[in-house]
């Protein structure tokens, strides 16, 4: 089963009217995470109420295709006068469960808001963080299909603001659909699969969120808009993406041994090292350099930046090389994907190059997940394993050759 | 029947928010479901005092047992529209920011009233039979009838709530229209008097006019005279509620697309 929402030539009648949207049009697709960013009175809540059927566009037309919920405003529907505990079984039954439903969901309800025993008191006693948290709790365990957020998440202190992101991470993990309008662009970069940058209801761009984000920046900080993308369908997944306003530029991203020989397969725990050649067009006083590691199917394996890990940029002057030590790369058999990138502090790119460079991971073992740590199987007793062999010391894989005469080769586009 | 199917898919939304609206009225209020009574009450005196000692010769005995009977459903009737002139600009909330049935809001206000009203009916009962042991009334078995009547009246009642629930939103002016009118409804309603004592047979055609007056006298015929109701008052009352209902249902529905934006 297929979740769509599609919208298309959304155009209100001139004269009287202002028109919040006009040619929007998207698909998100089961299990999704699109977000939409975009200056105030842009059109994004407008968007969001019409998805959601609280607004009515005056022309085109949007299809749902599964159980919706709308987090338009937290708490929206709660009574001052009755306690939290009813206005949670009101509101639950306002978002679609029904009585016995919030019966069985209503400790963890309790739990997520960490309102304690305030739950009995009416919710006129409430700081304005706990209404917020109380119907963020109720709205995410609703269990939607489809989960329309506005602005939310940017409620509540920095540990509810933790909780919440973790939780639309596990809806999404679980298939939610989820499409959200937010401010909070690092939030679109870590959470959205897509995104839309709305400008005056029009759509200005569209697809990978780290590159909607950066032409977004652009314009906001006043920069040359990138080149428009080509649309998501024509892309080759394998091929390179690259973005940014090419003041820095990373001309050669390549990945090797200690030693400085290029490598496109090795074995697990292998040390590596990221090899970036800077090249800088315009000096600099605010840089960060960034690594990403994702695994074939998207999911990000690590990532770091300069910034996040406390190094303060001093001055980019001139061309230099940029050298990311990995001692042991313990990762899983697979093929993974490296991003670099060149920003600043506030994220507006300099050269983003999304797949900089793949890689191979081989092993003779087979085992799951992506992240394999330094391990040994030890036993006391009476367990008792017959001679094994040595599977567990890797071996980089035989393929590595073969592998390397195939890698597409990265092509420039910026 | 769209409508009526999406309600009864809605119908714990509708009790639970009835619930809300009695608990948050009377919450922190000492006398509690009594002050709905007040208002009833105090006509109720003012009418017994000017009608039994200022003009006795008008009256039905015991006069206060036939005004109540016409005033509870008289209150019902005149608060729950009134109120729900309010419900939707009251709750503009609710419709911009959550995916909500809006016709709920109306029919909350109506079934709110209806549990007032409900509730005030053993009051009355208690005082016909303080009346009975006297042997100034009797009770007679017609007040079996009374939940037919709450029931045709509390169709009437929504229809005419959702209608100008919804059309309050784009004609602000309908609520004071609405509150004036009420005023005036009470007197072109027989409660306080009978309809039959009129000498001008024209004015007792126009008081047949009003929508009211079927109700209020059929709840005067079950529950003072202990009579049925004349079957001209039952036909007038099923018709009435009919009517009130699908025009409700089919104004709200035209009205209700434009509601989030005119709030």
């Amino acid at each position: 089963m297929k979740s769509a929402l599609l919208k298309r030539d959304l155009k209100l009648t001139p004269e009287a009217s202002v028109s919040a949207l006009k040619d929007v049009s998207f698909v998100a697709d089961r299990g999704e995470a699109f977000g939409i960013v975009g200056r105030n009175g842009s059109g994004k809540s407008t968007l969001l109420k019409i998805i959601s059927g609280i607004l009515k566009p005056t022309s085109g037309i949007v299809r749902v295709n599964g159980r919706i919920a709308a987090l338009i405003e937290l708490g929206a529907g709660f009574h001052p006068e009755i306690t939290g505990r009813e206005n949670i079984y009101i509101n639950g039954i306002m978002l679609g469960l029904s009585r016995r439903e919030i019966d069985s969901r209503f400790d963890a309800i309790v739990e997520f808001s960490g309102i304690g025993d305030f739950i009995d008191q009416p919710v006129k006693t409430y700081s304005s963080g706990m209404y917020v948290r109380l119907g963020f709790a109720v709205a995410v365990h609703v269990d939607p299909e489809i989960l329309l957020i506005d602005e939310v998440l940017a409620v509540g202190d920095e540990e509810f603001s933790q909780k919440c992101i973790a939780k639309i991470q596990e809806l999404k993990y679980r298939g939610v659909t989820l499409v959200f309008v937010t401010h909070q662009l690092d939030q679109v970069r870590m959470l959205c699969d897509r995104a839309m940058w709305l400008d005056h209801g029009e759509v200005t761009s569209i697809g990978d969120p780290a590159r909607v984000v950066d032409d977004y920046l652009q314009d906001v900080s006043g920069a040359m808009p990138a080149p428009p993308s080509p649309p998501a369908a024509e892309r080759d997944p394998n091929e390179e993406e690259r973005w940014g306003s090419g003041e820095v530029v990373l001309k050669r991203v390549v990945l090797t041994d200690p030693k400085g020989h290029e490598l496109v397969a090795l074995g697990a725990g292998t040390a590596v090292v990221v090899e970036m050649d800077v090249d800088v067009r315009v000096p600099q006083d605010d840089f960060v350099f960034g690594i990403g590691i994702y695994h074939a199917d998207g999911s990000c394996v690590y990532g770091t930046n300069t910034d996040l890990e406390g190094l303060l940029p001093g001055r980019l002057d001139g061309p230099g090389r940029v050298r990311f030590m990995m001692p042991s790369l313990d990762l899983v058999a697979g093929t993974y994907r490296i991003d670099a990138a060149v920003h600043t502090r506030n994220g507006r790119a300099f050269d983003y190059r999304r797949g900089a460079l793949r890689f191979v991971v081989g092993s003779r073992v087979h085992d799951i997940g992506v992240y394999r740590p330094k391990h040994e199987w030890r036993f006391d007793g009476k367990i008792a394993f017959r001679e094994i062999d040595n599977l567990k010391r890797n071996v980089p894989a035989p393929m590595a050759e073969y592998l390397r005469e195939n890698e597409p080769k990265p092509k420039k586009k910026s | 029947m769209n409508e009526l199917a999406t309600l009864y898919r809605y119908r714990q939304l509708l009790a639970a928010l009835t619930a809300r609206d009695l608990k948050a009225r009377y919450r922190g209020s000492i006398l509690g479901f009594f002050w709905s009574l007040a208002n009833p009450l105090l006509l109720l005196g003012v009418y017994t005092l000017v009608f039994t000692r200022f003009f006795p010769q008008q009256v039905v005995k015991p006069y206060p047992l036939f005004l109540f009977a016409g005033i509870l459903p008289w209150t019902f009737f005149s608060a729950a529209v009134l109120e729900s002139t309010n419900s939707i600009a009251g709750n503009a909330g609710l419709i911009k920011k959550v995916m909500f049935p809006a016709e709920a809001l109306p029919l909350v206000v109506v079934l709110s009233h209806l549990v007032h009203f409900a509730l005030a009916l053993p009051i009355l009962l208690v005082a016909m039979g303080i009346y009975a042991a006297m042997g100034q009334a009797t009770i007679s078995p017609t007040i079996a009838l009374t939940p037919f009547l709450m029931l045709l009246q509390t169709m009437f009642v929504a229809g005419v709530a959702m209608t100008v629930a919804s059309a309050s939103v784009l004609f602000r002016d309908l609520r004071d229209l609405v509150t004036n009118l009420m005023q005036l409804g009470f007197f072109i309603t027989p409660i306080i008097y009978l309809i039959d004592r009129i000498d001008s047979r024209l004015l007792r055609a126009l008081l047949r006019l009003n929508p009211m007056t079927p109700f209020v006298v059929s709840y005067q015929d079950v529950l003072f005279f202990g009579r049925l109701p004349a079957m001209s008052d039952a036909l007038l009352m099923v018709a009435y509620a009919l009517v009130s209902m699908i025009g409700g249902i089919f104004i709200f529905g035209r009205l209700r697309d434009t509601l989030a934006e005119a709030i």
